[in-house]
């Protein structure tokens, strides 16, 4: 059963991974992005303990002979560095989207090529 | 001490964002680069003889944050702020806007920084800034018409980091450690089948930084160029892709003799060949260009991913790199001087170049001659010494690609000839900064390749020689190619059908993760099972 979180969290991500591919809306494949920097980061934070486990403040020396009830604080705090970046650019690709939007009214992948590719072609005639 | 490295740079931005007005702010800005530059120069030498390292904290051993240079992060640190500066001199005149300049010297901070950080989290935030500022910079001129594309580019780049993330955190939980060198000795110990999926996620990152295929993330930001000035398109295509064969090369010694070679030899193959056709296609110079450099990398993985005995051919592939970044940072310069002078970017409408504008003309010349291989450039001695000791099929798959980027810059080379529409030639000043720093590249390649043998030594602390002998016979294979190249693009008819439909061909985002997966999932089931 200790085995469990990680599966879990692999099978989120790879649930997220297929859900990218399958997703015509732009909105979409932004939210199955924020679902696989969850897994991501829930994968971490179980590496990092345990139900049971204290966290890493120690009055009583004599709990440092045994690592195993202490829970790991490293991958948390790299995890709050990674969910800031995730949200960060999260802000980014929503503020890109809006432009889109406003400029041509859709927000599926294959509407956006197109009217991206209708613009190429006239780019194409200036400089 | 190598904290002011990461430092200067990011100082610089902020005080060209805040008085980007004042001409007099971007030649301060300028006379620092060169400083740091003349800094990094002083940094290689020192890290000749041994790693510099910075213990950021003052915590020893495998504890905290340590910054190590040695002599590989080196040389790449000095190539980025050569690079940077040459691009800052040939900037320096034009009316950017404080944004550029900010983003531009960000962008330099962070490469460095990701040049001297030897720990999996620090590269994975570093590479996360370098996204975005790559991404603002590439949409910069026409912001809007270019979102589509800088909106696919970040969320694509995005995926990749997430599964950067994942296969790290296999990796701390196999090892206990995030600090590469800590985690090379626990994975030697390690049985094969536990370190298999935490080699497939992260090389699927590293692959798709360095554009191998069939990892064509790189295919929209190649096409949203058009928009970018040209001083941006040189130092991605020769700087940041760089930085992608840099995590490449250090991820591929961390996990050792796990580590895939024989794979990424034939995706370097396949991907050089396909760059070759994708560039013969495009009827855009910058795109030809851009699709070029894909080819050079498929011939620089190759080197690469040589068994360890081939000693040569890794080190001809890490000069390779260097000449590389030099010859297309000369080429897009000289392609944004023709630009303006033509007022059109399609190859077709560009003729005359040797006599319209001889600066531009010489520069590109030299560039053309050094990325083809010819003797007496750089190319050559950097493909001599990735030639001299293989033997059978993958000479010519190596004589093949060079043939294919002989093809691509013949096609190149045609808008020197012939004579120019009337009407076409818009009259230009190319003020000295301009003329200085396009010179620059294509002069270097010319003195590199004469020293070639004494600046290889020189920077990779090596003893090789040229033996004369088997340099001829590599000048000969060369002309060779080139009269080949010569009779073949008689044949070639330009508006095949076939090219046709590679420049109409879009890959969505959908098929882009598709193919991340499909990458990721061959190589787990190559490390995982056929090994």
């Amino acid at each position: 059963m200790n085995l469990f979180p990680d599966v879990f969290a692999i099978i989120l991500f790879f649930i997220s991974v297929f859900g990218l591919l399958t997703s015509r809306n732009i909105i979409k494949s932004i939210i199955f992005i924020l679902l696989m920097q969850t897994a991501v980061i829930m994968f971490w934070i179980f590496l990092s303990s345990r139900f049971g486990q204290i966290p890493p403040i120690i009055n009583d020396p004599a709990l440092l002979y045994d690592m195993t009830y202490i829970a790991d604080p490293f991958p948390q705090a790299l995890m709050l560095t990674a969910i800031i970046i995730g949200i960060s650019v999260t802000a980014i690709c929503i503020t890109m989207l809006n432009t889109l939007f406003r400029r041509h009214k859709t927000v599926e992948w294959k509407a956006l090529a197109q009217c991206a590719r209708e613009e190429a072609v006239q780019r194409n005639n200036d400089i | 001490m190598l904290t002011f490295f990461v430092i200067i740079p990011v100082v610089i931005a902020v005080f060209l964002f805040v008085f980007s007005g004042a001409r007099s702010a971007r030649i301060i800005a300028m006379a620092f680069q060169t400083a740091l530059t003349g800094f990094a120069f002083y940094l290689f030498m020192l890290s000749r003889t041994e790693t510099v390292y910075t213990q950021i904290g003052g915590y020893d051993g495998f504890l905290g944050i340590i910054l190590r240079a040695d002599n590989l992060a080196a040389v790449f640190i000095l190539l980025s702020t050569v690079i940077v500066m040459v691009v800052t001199l040939y900037c320096i005149n034009s009316d950017n806007t404080r944004t550029f300049w900010f983003l531009l010297f960000l962008l330099e901070a962070s490469l460095i920084g990701l040049f001297l950080s030897r720990d999996f989290f620090n590269i994975f935030v570093l590479v996360e800034v370098s996204t975005v500022v790559v991404t603002i910079l590439l949409m910069y001129n026409r912001l809007r018409r270019n979102m589509y594309a800088g909106l696919l580019f970040l969320m694509v780049n995005i995926v990749v980091m997430q599964f950067f993330l994942f296969g790290i955190g296999y990796i701390y939980m196999l090892t206990g450690t995030l600090d590469m060198d800590g985690v090379a000795v626990a994975i030697a110990g390690m049985d094969q089948s536990s370190v298999a999926l935490p080699y497939a996620l992260i090389m699927t990152a590293a692959a798709s930084k360095c554009s191998l295929l069939p990892l064509l993330t790189w295919q929209p930001k190649v096409n949203s160029m058009p928009g970018s000035p040209t001083s941006i398109t040189a130092i991605v295509s020769g700087l940041h892709i760089k930085s992608g064969i840099y995590i490449f090369i250090r991820f591929q010694n961390v996990f050792g003799d796990f580590a895939a070679r024989d794979f990424f030899l034939i995706i370097g193959i396949i991907t050089g060949l396909v760059g070759v056709i994708l560039a013969l296609s495009q009827k855009n110079i910058r795109l030809i260009l851009a699709y070029s450099t894909i080819a050079q990398i498929g011939l620089i993985m190759v080197g690469l991913n040589m068994d360890y005995t081939y000693y040569y051919a890794y080190y001809g592939s890490l000069f390779h790199v260097v000449n590389h970044a030099l010859l297309k940072s000369a080429l897009f310069m000289g392609a944004g001087v023709i630009i303006k002078l033509y007022g059109t970017m399609d190859i077709d409408k560009i003729r005359g170049l040797w006599h319209t504008h001889k600066p531009a003309a010489i520069a590109t010349a030299l560039a053309i001659m050094g990325i083809m291989g010819a003797p007496f450039f750089n190319g050559s001695v950097s493909k001599y010494f990735m030639m001299r000791e293989v033997s059978g099929l993958l000479e010519w798959a190596i004589i093949l690609l060079n043939l294919g980027t002989i093809l691509i810059f013949l096609k190149y080379a045609t808008i020197f000839f012939g004579k120019p529409e009337e009407g076409t030639i818009r009259k230009i000043h190319t003020d000295w900064c301009k003329m200085t720093a396009i010179m620059f590249f294509g002069v270097a390649s010319f003195i590199l390749g004469i020293f070639g043998e004494q600046f290889k030594n020189f920077v990779f602390n090596l003893e090789v020689h040229i033996e004369a002998l088997s340099y001829l016979e590599k000048v000969g294979i060369f002309a060779l190619s080139l009269a080949l190249g010569m009779a073949l693009t008689k044949y070639i008819p330009k508006d095949a059908k076939l090219f046709t439909r590679i420049r109409d061909m879009d890959l969505g985002f959908r098929e882009i993760c598709a193919s991340l997966g499909i990458f990721f999932a061959v190589v787990l089931v190559f490390v995982g099972f056929i090994r």
